[in-house]
């Protein structure tokens, strides 16, 4: 193991030491044709002085780290940690809740969109990380649950609780409906299936427009009630994210170190060993779809009682790659990795929303790097196995 | 464990079809088993019998249709001609993972461990159905396998080859099967580590687990085995006890190199 990890390491020295000015070339010539000459000059000029320097900052710290670690007691330093992650968890909880005490409701806004996107990408995490399934059209599922909401909230009055757990199942059930026939398929060929389920459901809402109302979409959806609470406020509906988002990594979080999750696991690792040790690999790929989807169903009908108003427009495919890119950037499987990459690509346009044209730009340049120097997403790489 | 005698151990190419009433003194019968991929058939009427507490060898040349008997009985494929009984019940239409439930495991071709599990884990894994018990279970492989408790927080795919089979074998029998199926455990392994392994194939056995292997390595597997079963171009040509294999002039020729 310790060579293994030796080689990964100096691979990437390599990348470090060979390529900083072939990096900053490529971007330069990115910037070429928006900025001119000079500006592309400029670029390259920033970008691979920053790499040399961030080089020789990553083996200072790296030196530091390996003198610490001749240091310290292991055992220490494994009590220290764990206790200090207790500390960091909870001080984190607080500052979550006192969040709408400060802040204004620009960012509130902004947190609960993050709140809306942990829960689809960490069901979709489900899916394509802990089981290996590709899958393209993540998003039929957060439009059927939104959809689901307003229909039953225009059409027929009925409140968010209610039909909270009619939107949440019917997304379930579609998953199953899904899964069946992709059951057959593996690899770039189910891609090809889930991307086609999705363009379906976002051309039947555009198009049945008796009951959708087509591309025009759908207001005058309620916000959720409780006991006399409106959450249409936002440091309430805030409120009602968090709880919901929590919700969802905790019941994750079991169901992955349950029996169920081990299959799964197993089933990404390898697909005959698993059916050799007795897993039954359809049904396991079946709960698996349907367990992600359902938390897309309830990330929908979040999404549509906080906008009061749905549209196919909001479920394109584009949608789809975004919550695959937050799972991929942040560490296919990782929990932690998933929040933090739903977080970052949340938050990140809305920080560049100064450079306006280039932010697209800057956002995909930022991925493509990310991918150069952790190609395993933020948490990923270190290795995959469920504990110690 | 009395053994049903086998008659006819001729090396006629046909072989005589047994009609007698089912026994519950074969653990596993494969009756006239015809297995086919699309339009190929790779299997053309196959019988087989497994006693309780054989090592029976299955061997042959490439392509001859090892693996796809192999394959058949654990339910991967569907035989589309014929029988298979394990322990005089039908599994012909059972499902795979109820198969390894019923007690057959199998080791796959090429090992195929969770590489990027850890040893431990890769046989945690393996105690998935929950069929006994799991620390004596574990207990007991790390004593077949001694190597695999020093790595146990390693990764499975920083293994070697030869401790890769072992974790296999040791993941197929977490689940205690009755009959072990294992489908060519000395490919691409050091002379010594074939031995190693064969060495505990046959503790393995004397600790009651019923074995099937499938081999090209003629030789060992045949000293290794009670009885043997020689395939050819999906027919049984050639079956009788392992010596009798070893001394026969047609196997020598073509599977011993002599």
């Amino acid at each position: 193991m310790a060579g293994n990890e030796l080689r990964v390491t100096s691979s990437k020295n390599s990348i470090f030491k060979a390529r900083p000015i072939l990096v900053a070339l490529w971007f330069s010539i990115l910037f070429l044709p928006f900025k001119g000459a000079k500006a592309a000059l400029i670029l390259f000029v920033v970008l691979s002085t920053s790499i040399v320097l961030s080089r020789s900052l990553l083996s200072y710290a790296k030196s530091l780290r390996e003198k610490g670690q001749a240091v310290s007691n292991r055992i220490r330093t494994i009590k220290l940690s764990t206790r200090s992650l207790f500390v960091a968890r909870y001080s984190l909880l607080l500052i979550l809740i006192a969040l709408p005490f400060f802040v204004r409701d620009y960012l509130l806004d902004i947190a609960i969109l993050t709140g809306i996107y942990i829960i689809l990408a960490l069901g979709l995490n489900v899916v394509v990380g802990f089981t290996g399934l590709l899958n393209l059209g993540f998003v039929a599922f957060y439009a059927i649950g939104a959809y689901t909401y307003a229909l039953l909230n225009t059409a027929l009055g009925i409140g968010f609780w209610p039909s909270l757990p009619l939107s949440v199942g019917l997304t379930a059930l579609s998953g199953f409906v899904l899964a069946v026939p992709a059951l057959r398929l593996r690899g770039d060929y189910l891609a090809i299936v889930t991307l086609g389920f999705g363009e379906i459901v976002r051309l039947v809402l555009n198009n049945w427009d008796s009951l959708t109302k087509g591309p025009n979409g759908i207001s005058g959806i309620e916000p959720p009630y409780l006991m006399g609470i409106s959450f249409w406020r936002l440091s309430n509906y805030y409120y009602l994210i968090l709880i919901f988002a929590l919700l969802t990594i905790v019941i994750i979080k079991r169901v992955y170190s349950s029996r169920i999750g081990r299959a799964w696991i197993a089933i990404r690792e390898d697909e005959i060993a698993s059916s050799a040790i007795g897993i039954n690999t359809p049904m396991y790929k079946l709960y698996a779809f349907a367990f992600g989807a359902f938390w897309a169903g309830l990330a929908g009908a979040l999404f549509a009682g906080k906008m009061q108003f749905v549209s196919p427009e909001s479920f394109t495919f584009m949608e789809s790659v975004l919550i695959l890119c937050m799972v991929i950037l942040g560490g296919l499987g990782s929990i932690p990795g998933v929040i933090l990459g739903a977080i970052i690509l949340v938050i990140l346009p809305e920080v560049l929303r100064e450079f306006q044209l280039y932010r697209m730009l800057a956002l995909g340049s930022g991925l493509v790097l990310l991918m150069i120097f952790r190609p395993r997403g933020l948490f990923g790489g270190k290795s995959v196995s469920l504990r110690s | 464990m009395e053994r049903k005698h086998i008659k006819n151990q001729s090396k006629n190419k046909k072989l005589p079809i047994i009609d007698q009433p089912l026994s519950t003194d074969f653990m596993l019968k494969l009756e006239n088993i015809h297995t086919f991929y699309g339009q190929i058939e790779a299997l053309k009427g196959i019988d087989i019998e497994i006693n309780r507490g054989e090592i029976v060898c299955l061997i042959g040349s490439n392509g001859a249709g090892k693996s796809t008997t192999l394959m058949t009985i654990s339910g991967i494929l569907r035989p589309k001609v014929g029988n298979i009984y394990f322990e005089g019940e039908s599994i012909n239409e059972t499902l795979s993972h109820r198969i390894v439930e019923m007690g057959i495991s199998q080791v796959p071709e090429g090992r195929r461990i969770f590489q990027r599990l850890t040893v431990r884990e890769n046989l945690e894994m393996g105690a998935f159905l929950g069929r006994g018990d799991f620390a004596s279970s574990l207990e007991r492989i790390y004593s077949l396998f001694p190597v695999l408790k020093e790595r146990e927080r390693q990764l499975g795919g920083t293994l070697s080859g030869g401790e890769q089979q072992m974790l296999a074998i040791g993941r197929a029998l977490m689940s205690n099967p009755k009959l072990l199926l294992l489908d060519e455990p000395s490919l691409g392994l050091a002379p010594i580590m074939v031995s190693k392994i064969f060495k505990t194939i046959k503790e393995i056995n004397h600790e009651g687990t019923t074995v099937l292997l499938v081999e090209q390595n003629a030789r060992a597997a045949l000293k290794l085995s009670d009885r043997g079963y020689v395939l050819e171009n999906g027919r049984i040509t050639i079956q009788g006890k392992g010596e009798e294999l070893l001394n026969n002039e047609r196997v020598k020729t073509a599977y011993l190199g002599e």
